[in-house]
């Protein structure tokens, strides 16, 4: 039987009169590979964000791994390094937070596994934008969390380098780690992912395989049935006045 | 083994480990500022003020006396750019990339965090402040043509003391002025913010504390006897105010009337570094837990 490792229980959440999630639950086994889509300024980021702990529910409970020195790694979107280090440096120093449990990260081992292990010694602002997003999913395996929440690993960078990035996202999963991904990368998240979550007006309107969306909607690819699902939501991003409340893509 | 050795054992490693991760930080912004040349025109510029105004004065009468005198208000204003210079980008910088959400996934907490960069950024500035009063100080000792005792009269006299104190207040202000440079970067929500935060910091700093302790004076809310004491509420009053009396006065032939109260001034830098610190910390991310 599989193990939930992550959890939204009754979840609320608003920036003032401005709804993100209202009494929401979403569970998240270990080992799955959950894509979280919907509209922009839906939500996506602040629930990503609520997942890993970075904001508190208003009311409602987030459930996350304990007994991890590293419970739930982050990778915001359009990740950042500090210039002057090189790729290896970098990731050693987000070991060396992890104290004596960092003693045992294998820095090139970790970039070998994303891929990053010929560009160990360069430095990383001199990395290319799909590069740098490998670096962040490099760091988001520092210390072995159980569960990774990933903001548009994908955004920006072109088709090629975006498959090879969602590969190597969805490869995290693998190994018995949660994975839950923003994105609007549809194709790859229909391809990869075990499961979709719509979240629209506040509330969670799909949650299941994207194989139940293409059924629900009737649609023939992820792509349309997206934008089925999402017709007749309210589509607040859209207006150029609408307040962004958190980073990302106005989510 | 009891309860209580376990949980003192659990206690002591949980230390060591929180020790750890300050030093993994400090590393960082240590790395950091060896590696930026623009920091390092900083520090260069520095060392030729202190060291072009002591090699102005060699064989001037006075030796380290005079030298203190001389260096006193370029250090009371220059210290502060150079700790602001060093450390206004810090967390701002970080949190601009995001990586301050991401450090809040590891088990690094946000006093730690802040203690990190504040220990490798002023260890910067004390690198840079130090060395320029050491060789100041040498240039203005090998430059003597012979001992003068005008303004000394005694045993304490003017030695290299004098200016070893000197030093030691300037180290201890510099403290200060990183920990609030660390703290104005961790309010800042962009650049702009920053720089701006850091100039309105060191403006008031140089000034604005003292202003207000002068206002505070002529209307009546400050006594006029109890200034020496207000003075140790500004950073810069108080570093003056120990300069003045426990480095310059011992060594005068007629010291001055007191102008600090050295209790006060020490109580006063001590408070500004845990506000900087403190309130670095808190400003660096909410806590959610």
């Amino acid at each position: 039987m599989s193990e939930r490792v992550l959890a939204l229980e009754d979840a609320s959440f608003s920036f003032g009169d401005l709804t993100i999630l209202d009494e929401a639950d979403v569970a998240v086994e270990r080992g799955e590979f959950v894509a979280l889509v919907g509209p922009n300024g839906s939500g996506k980021t602040t629930i990503l964000e609520l997942l890993a702990g970075l904001r508190a529910p208003d009311a409602g409970t987030v459930r996350r791994p304990t007994a991890a020195a590293r419970s739930t790694a982050y990778l915001p979107q359009s990740p950042g390094f500090r210039s002057g280090f090189t790729v290896r440096e970098t990731l050693a120093f987000y070991a060396g937070l992890l104290g004596d449990d960092g003693d045992g990260v294998d820095v090139d081992a970790v970039l070998d596994r994303v891929g990053l292990g010929d560009a160990a010694d360069r430095r990383v602002e001199a990395l290319s934008g799909g590069m740098t997003r490998l670096l962040g999913l490099a760091q988001a395996l520092v210390g072995d969390p159980p569960v990774v929440v990933l903001d548009e690993p994908t955004s920006g960078l072109d088709p090629d380098v975006a498959d090879s990035v969602f590969d190597a996202t969805a490869a995290l999963a693998t190994d018995d780690r949660a994975v839950v991904v923003a994105s609007h990368d549809l194709a790859a998240i229909e391809a990869r992912a075990d499961r979709v979550v719509l979240v629209a007006d506040g509330a969670i309107a799909f949650d299941g395989p994207p194989d139940g969306l293409l059924a629900e909607t009737g649609a023939a690819t992820l792509r349309e049935a997206f934008s089925l699902a999402v017709a007749d939501r309210d589509r607040a991003a859209v207006d150029a006045a609408a307040t962004a409340p958190s980073g990302g893509d106005s989510q | 083994m009891s309860d209580a050795t376990d949980a003192a054992g659990e206690s002591a490693a949980g230390l060591r480990a929180a020790v750890d991760r300050v030093f993994v930080v400090a590393e960082r912004e240590l790395r950091t500022l060896a590696r930026n040349r623009a920091l390092l025109a900083v520090a260069a510029a520095f060392f030729a003020v202190v060291v072009g105004l002591a090699g102005a004065a060699t064989g001037s009468p006075g030796g380290y006396i005079s030298l203190t005198f001389d260096l006193l208000l370029p250090v009371e204003v220059l210290v502060p750019a150079v700790a602001f210079a060093f450390a206004y980008r810090t967390v701002q910088g970080d949190g601009e990339r995001g990586e301050l959400a991401v450090f809040r996934t590891y088990p690094v907490t946000r006093l730690e965090y802040v203690l990190g960069v504040f220990v490798g950024r002023a260890s910067g500035v004390l690198v840079v402040v130090l060395a320029s009063l050491a060789v100041a100080g040498v240039v203005a000792g090998t430059g003597a043509e012979q001992p003068v005792s005008f303004f000394a009269s005694h045993s304490a006299g003017d030695t290299p003391v004098v200016f070893a104190r000197f030093a030691l207040f300037a180290a201890g202000y510099a403290l200060v002025a990183t920990a609030l440079a660390v703290a104005v970067s961790a309010a800042a929500g962009t650049t702009r913010g920053a720089l701006g935060g850091s100039v309105a910091a060191l403006v008031a700093l140089a000034v604005g504390f003292d202003l207000a302790l002068v206002t505070a004076v002529s209307s009546g809310l400050v006594d006029a006897g109890s200034i020496a004491v207000f003075a140790g509420f500004s950073p810069a009053s108080a570093f003056r105010g120990l300069v003045f009396e426990l480095a310059l006065s011992p060594a005068l032939a007629t010291p001055s009337v007191a102008t600090a109260s050295p209790v006060a001034s020490l109580v006063g830098l001590l408070g500004w570094l845990v506000i900087g610190l403190g309130g670095g910390a808190l400003a660096a991310w909410p806590d959610t837990e």
